[in-house]
């Protein structure tokens, strides 16, 4: 029985080797799964591929039949590794390097971490449990995955929930434009009904504004020293372009002010927000400043219903959160740690010899009971009928139990399956959640 | 009589405000649904409770102190679940525990139905006080929003955040919250002076009774903050910090006045 992880990911390999190993399209992944159930080794099989890791997990039951010897004598991770090479056409020392293995335990683990966003490059970005959904669902249509792994990727999904649920991993944002969106999140109640007005440009501040459009702020106005470079740029997010000249009357209009101009000196000061609230009656305003050197005088913030952060003050509450993001992975760890354990419990509740013990058990203790039945309801008869009585139904059990037996221990493709269904239709299933 | 219903709408208001203190302490909003099913459900109950005291006494339910903290309880939660239906706003955690503080302090006094001068029966007496406690129940609330309000604003003007303000819903929401209590509390307890003050004066003459005063002082409070709000040009922190202040004199009112001096508004 093994179940192994081997693969790549942003921490462990750069972007060239990722790419030429990725599979970058549902076919692909479904071409790459007929191929390697093709090798007769693996019994079951999931391939993940995104931009930032591409990672193949298979199971095999170490079965000893004559027919899969051939190819079984080669070590599954041979096999795996020799997959990735023949189908991407690379060679393996290409990119054997840059490998992780993980097995039994630790590939679980593994999986676990990566379903609930443990092993992300931002740690706690909800996509990727999603991601990991679609390549199961992939693997399901090609029929890929059976027994194992149905309830272990049932199992890697319910933790990653658990994950979401019990900790606060992915609550606050960890990156600035993220953050500064949240910020006005709290000042601003229906964001579809606030308008923006970006002053200058630059990739920070495009990022903060598509962040904004994303959460339903439609109306955006941008500015610029050359009238020329605002309207450009307000074709992109759909905006209005407006002169630099009319800026103070286009404070007074809008709820949110991001500024990222290259100017030296502050373009917005204390004064001119201070007769901005006066002209708009103190209707909140949410101002970021995202140039360096800053473009808004630090003292507006002193001003009521004005609300300004600065590049620094995004970066702190990101750091924060980045912080309580660790503090709450080391959580999560935890529960993932929980999981693997009742997985593999859950494995070892397959191992035959327990099983066919437990039912004999179980077909002994009720012989004995009906005979004890039996023998009390009819004392006058003869102790040596009673004694037949006693070899008789024993030897119906025996003959009744050893085809199930047989079966049970026989390494075969279907063992755990058998397995499983034994535990089922003889009742003695226990602590499976 | 009834008074089942009283200790159920106890019990589900205590175990409500567990559930917030639960939630407000480990900053989380995940027992909210919790909550939300306690509160309305004591609700119910505490409604019954007191369409039956009324149906038997024949007279409004708030003029015991056993009464009018109930009515209190009853009046700031019914609000609250309106502003929480409209405005999606998630407040009750917050609010459960105040009426649970008014239910219990209810709870110590006798449930006896209060015996009420003849001469002040009168549906106008029923009025004026139903609309008095309801009236001040709106502006309690707007007093605990905007103690909601300050604590937001301050974690985000000081940059300060993993607190309280978590929890709390934005300023706008708690703006617009602000405003409309206070828009349905002024006029709501406008009438119920003018109705006391009527009363008062054609059972009496032209008294004055230390009540009276401090409801008038309070009154005008109100007014101010009424009208500059509805006039808009406002910064909301100052309302802010006046509707607290304006709740204190109130709170002085229903309990101090009582206490301290000789009223005639004495409860009965």
């Amino acid at each position: 029985m093994s179940l192994i992880v081997i693969g790549v990911n942003h921490k462990t390999a750069p972007v060239e080797i990722r790419e030429k190993l990725a599979f970058n399209s549902k076919e692909s992944i479904k071409e790459g799964l007929r191929y390697l159930m093709n090798n007769h080794a693996i019994n079951e099989a999931l391939i993940f591929s995104t931009c930032n890791r591409v990672e193949i997990y298979a199971y095999h039951s170490g079965s000893s039949n004559t027919e899969k010897t051939i190819e079984g004598k080669k070590n599954i991770e041979e096999i795996i590794i020799d997959f990735l090479s023949n189908f991407h056409r690379i060679d393996r020392r290409e990119f054997i390097n840059y490998l992780y293995i993980y097995k039994e335990k630790e590939a679980v683990e593994h999986l676990f971490k990566v379903t609930s966003s443990l092993d992300s490059m931002i740690v706690g970005e909800p996509q990727i449990t999603g991601q990991v959904k679609e390549a199961y669902e992939l693997a399901l249509s090609e029929r890929t995955t059976s027994l194992i792994f149905n309830h272990l990727m049932n199992r890697a999904f319910f933790t990653a929930k658990r994950v979401r649920n019990e900790t606060r991993i992915g609550e606050n944002p960890v990156s600035v434009s993220y953050a500064a969106v949240g910020l006005i999140k709290k000042v601003f109640d229906e964001l579809s009904k606030k308008s923006v007005l970006l002053v200058g440009a630059g990739e920070m501040a495009e990022l903060a504004i598509r962040h904004l459009i994303g959460s339903g702020v439609n109306n955006i106005y941008v500015t610029n020293r050359t009238y020329e470079r605002a309207k450009e740029l307000s074709k992109e997010f759909n905006g209005k372009a407006v002169s630099f000249e009319n800026l103070k009357e286009q404070l007074i209009k809008v709820d949110i002010v991001i500024c990222s101009t290259g100017a030296p000196h502050y373009v917005i000061n204390e004064k001119m927000i201070r007769e901005v609230m006066l002209s708009r009656k103190h209707k909140p305003i949410f101002l970021i400043d995202i140039s360096v050197p800053r473009n808004i005088d630090p003292a507006c913030n002193n001003l009521d219903n004005v609300y300004l952060y600065n590049i620094d003050d995004l970066q702190d509450v990101v750091d924060s959160n980045i912080l309580e993001r660790r503090k709450e992975a080391e959580k999560a760890l935890g529960i993932v740690c929980e999981e693997t354990e009742k997985f593999f419990q859950w494995l070892n509740s397959l191992d035959s010899v327990p099983v066919i013990v437990s039912i004999r058990n179980k077909a002994e203790i009720i012989r004995q009971e009906e005979v004890e039945k039996f023998k009390s309801k009819f004392k006058d008869l003869p102790p040596e009928l009673l004694n037949s009585i006693d070899y008789l139904t024993h030897s119906i059990i025996n003959k009744i139990m050893h085809e199930p037996t047989v079966a049970l221990k026989n390494n075969s493709d279907t063992k755990e399956i058998l397995i499983f269904a034994a535990r089922r239709l003889f009742g003695i299933d226990h602590e499976e959640e | 009589m009834g008074t089942i219903f009283f200790e159920l709408a106890l019990t589900l208001y205590f175990a409500g405000f567990l559930l917030s203190i639960a939630g407000i302490v480990r900053k989380k909003q995940d027992l909210d649904k919790a909550v939300l099913v306690c509160s309305l459900s004591g609700f119910i109950l505490h409604s019954i409770y007191l369409a039956l005291r009324y149906l038997k006494s024949a007279q409004a339910p708030v003029f015991s102190m056993h009464e009018a903290n109930s009515f209190f309880a009853w009046s700031i939660l019914f609000i609250s679940f309106f502003i929480f239906f409209r405005n999606k706003a998630k407040i009750l955690n917050f609010i459960i525990i105040l009426s649970f503080a008014f239910m219990f302090v209810s709870a110590f006094f006798p449930r006896t139905i209060p015996s009420i001068k003849p001469e002040l029966k009168s549906i106008w007496i029923d009025i004026h006080a139903l609309m008095a406690v309801f009236g001040i129940a709106l502006f309690s609330l707007a007093f605990i929003f905007s103690i909601l309000y300050l604590i937001q604003e301050r974690a985000i003007k000081a940059k300060k955040f993993g607190g309280l303000e978590s929890i709390i819903p934005n300023l706008e929401v708690l703006d617009k919250i602000n405003y409309h209590l206070i828009f349905w509390g002024f006029p709501i307890y406008t009438i119920a002076l003018i109705v006391g003050f009527a009363k008062y004066i054609s059972l009496l003459g032209f008294l004055f009774d230390p009540k009276e005063i401090w409801s008038f002082l309070t009154w005008i409070v109100y007014l101010s903050i009424f009208y500059l709000r509805v006039k808009g040009d406002w910064r909301k922190k100052r309302a802010a910090y006046l509707t607290i202040f304006a709740f204190l004199l109130i709170i002085f009112g229903f309990f101090g006045i009582n206490l301290l001096t000789e009223s005639f508004h004495k409860p009965l």
